[in-house]
């Protein structure tokens, strides 16, 4: 009976939900499957390469880590944005520098429109990184405008705002000729996923 | 013949890997998508037979419908995923169910496409070998990774979104994994920690139809913005 009653013990180092490990700890987790290849160069010593000859089984490896922060304690919004904000940086920033090629001379700022600044601020720096990462120069001058049109601006529906912010940047010179506004917008309180948007030569574009 | 009744006996757990448990902003109780009008194409092809396919568009259907989306849904052959509007006869795909057109406003159109891939199985065959041999006492293990491709699309057929939701389930099997784990569900376990209820399957579907809810929503906002970006400019 004793014996009976420590089997289901067993593969406790899988991640699924088991006899110790609830259901929360296996959400806590953020896994991915790599092949036996390329595991050998991620993980030299603790997973093996495949044989010379092949394996005789199908293998791969479950690699699972924690996230970083427990789940609930940041909000809901800020940690779907900040789990993907590495890829979706890269994405904007490929997106970026395969437009005109002109634009690779100029100088990059890029401003985050979120509302909390402690995500805010990660949103532009990965950013940032990834222009960077594109061989692109980047600032982080943030452009100003006027008090008096920020009243403004902020009266205007979100798709005359940023055009006209647009063009307020570039009157005031505040974003130059051989400048280049990224900005990353977030439109809707229910969206994961911001909308980024060009401004050039006091002209807006939103990226597809 | 009790034994030979728990024998039979097994502990199904799901496990979301990658994606289908990131939070999840919009409700879907609420009208999210009432601008919108979508066509739900289920691709059947390797986890998803036909049958399956039409049931799962069935389900989306519901869930976009809820959210006040006209929604129409597509279960065909796809000739090649390079082409995936074409169906393998040559004729356009029909719609097999669609929602009550509305004709007031102008909607968003999305087409989103849905593919489910098996990456993975294993069969533990050790644990099938302790399995037979402790009269299943110890635990038979299958293990199953499955992939969601998800692509959202305009009208046009230009792609909004694209994400891939992984998971995994994992059947023990045997008389030894189910009471030890019937009895912890009766004595410790919290009722949503419970693992030989239904459990996996709610929290499957939930995570699945709340991922499909947020990456429509997102893709709908993107595609208003380019829409009313080109309408400005033509004005």
């Amino acid at each position: 009976m004793l014996t009976f009653a420590f089997i289901p013990f067993l593969q406790l180092n899988d991640p699924a939900p088991n006899i110790v490990r609830s259901r929360d700890r296996a959400r806590n987790l953020v896994c991915v499957r790599v092949e036996p290849l390329q595991g050998a160069v991620e993980y030299p010593g603790r997973i093996q390469p495949p044989r010379p000859r092949g394996d005789d089984a199908d293998r791969s490896t479950l690699v699972c880590r924690e996230r970083l922060l427990r789940r609930g304690l940041r909000a809901p919004r800020d940690e779907a944005v900040l789990n993907t904000l590495e890829d979706r940086a890269q994405d904007v920033a490929l997106r970026v520098s395969s437009l005109d090629p002109a634009l690779r001379d100029r100088t990059w700022l890029v401003e985050t429109f979120y509302d909390h600044p402690e995500v805010l601020d990660k949103i532009s720096f990965a950013t940032q990184n990834a222009l960077m990462a594109q061989g692109l120069s980047v600032s982080d001058r943030h452009p100003k405008v006027a008090p008096g049109d920020v009243e403004v601006l902020t009266r205007l529906d979100p798709m005359e705002a940023y055009p006209a912010a647009c063009a307020r940047y570039q009157a005031t010179g505040s974003v130059s000729g051989t400048d280049a506004l990224l900005a990353l917008v977030a439109l809707d309180r229910r969206a994961t996923e911001l909308q980024a948007g060009l401004c050039v030569d006091g002209r807006w574009t939103w990226l597809p | 013949m009790l034994l030979a009744a728990l024998s039979t006996g097994c502990v199904r757990v799901y496990h979301p890997i990658h994606g289908l448990h990131e939070p999840v902003i919009v409700d879907p109780t609420l009208p999210n998508l009432e601008d919108a009008r979508v066509s739900v194409h289920c691709v059947p092809g390797d986890l998803l037979s036909r049958s399956q396919a039409s049931a799962l568009c069935r389900r989306v259907q519901v869930l976009f419908e809820n959210q006040g989306a006209e929604v129409s849904t597509v279960t065909s052959a796809y000739r090649s995923p390079d082409d995936p509007f074409t169906p393998s006869d040559g004729a356009p795909p029909a719609d097999e169910q669609a929602s009550e057109p509305d004709t007031d406003a102008p909607r968003t159109e999305l087409t989103v496409e849905l593919r489910a891939r098996q990456t993975h199985l294993s069969y533990h065959p050790l644990t099938w070998a302790a399995w037979t041999l402790t009269f299943t006492l110890a635990p038979g293990v299958t293990e199953r990774t499955f992939a969601q491709d998800i692509v959202v699309r305009d009208a046009s057929g230009v792609r909004l979104a694209a994400r891939t939701l992984e998971g995994r389930t994992v059947r023990r099997s045997g008389a030894g994994v189910w009471v030890g784990n019937k009895l912890a569900d009766w004595w410790w376990r919290d009722a949503d920690d419970d693992l030989t209820s239904a459990n996996a399957d709610a929290d499957l579907s939930a995570d699945l139809y709340g991922q499909l809810s947020q990456i429509v929503f997102d893709a709908k906002l993107k595609q208003q913005v380019l829409e009313r970006d080109v309408a400005a400019r033509r004005r």
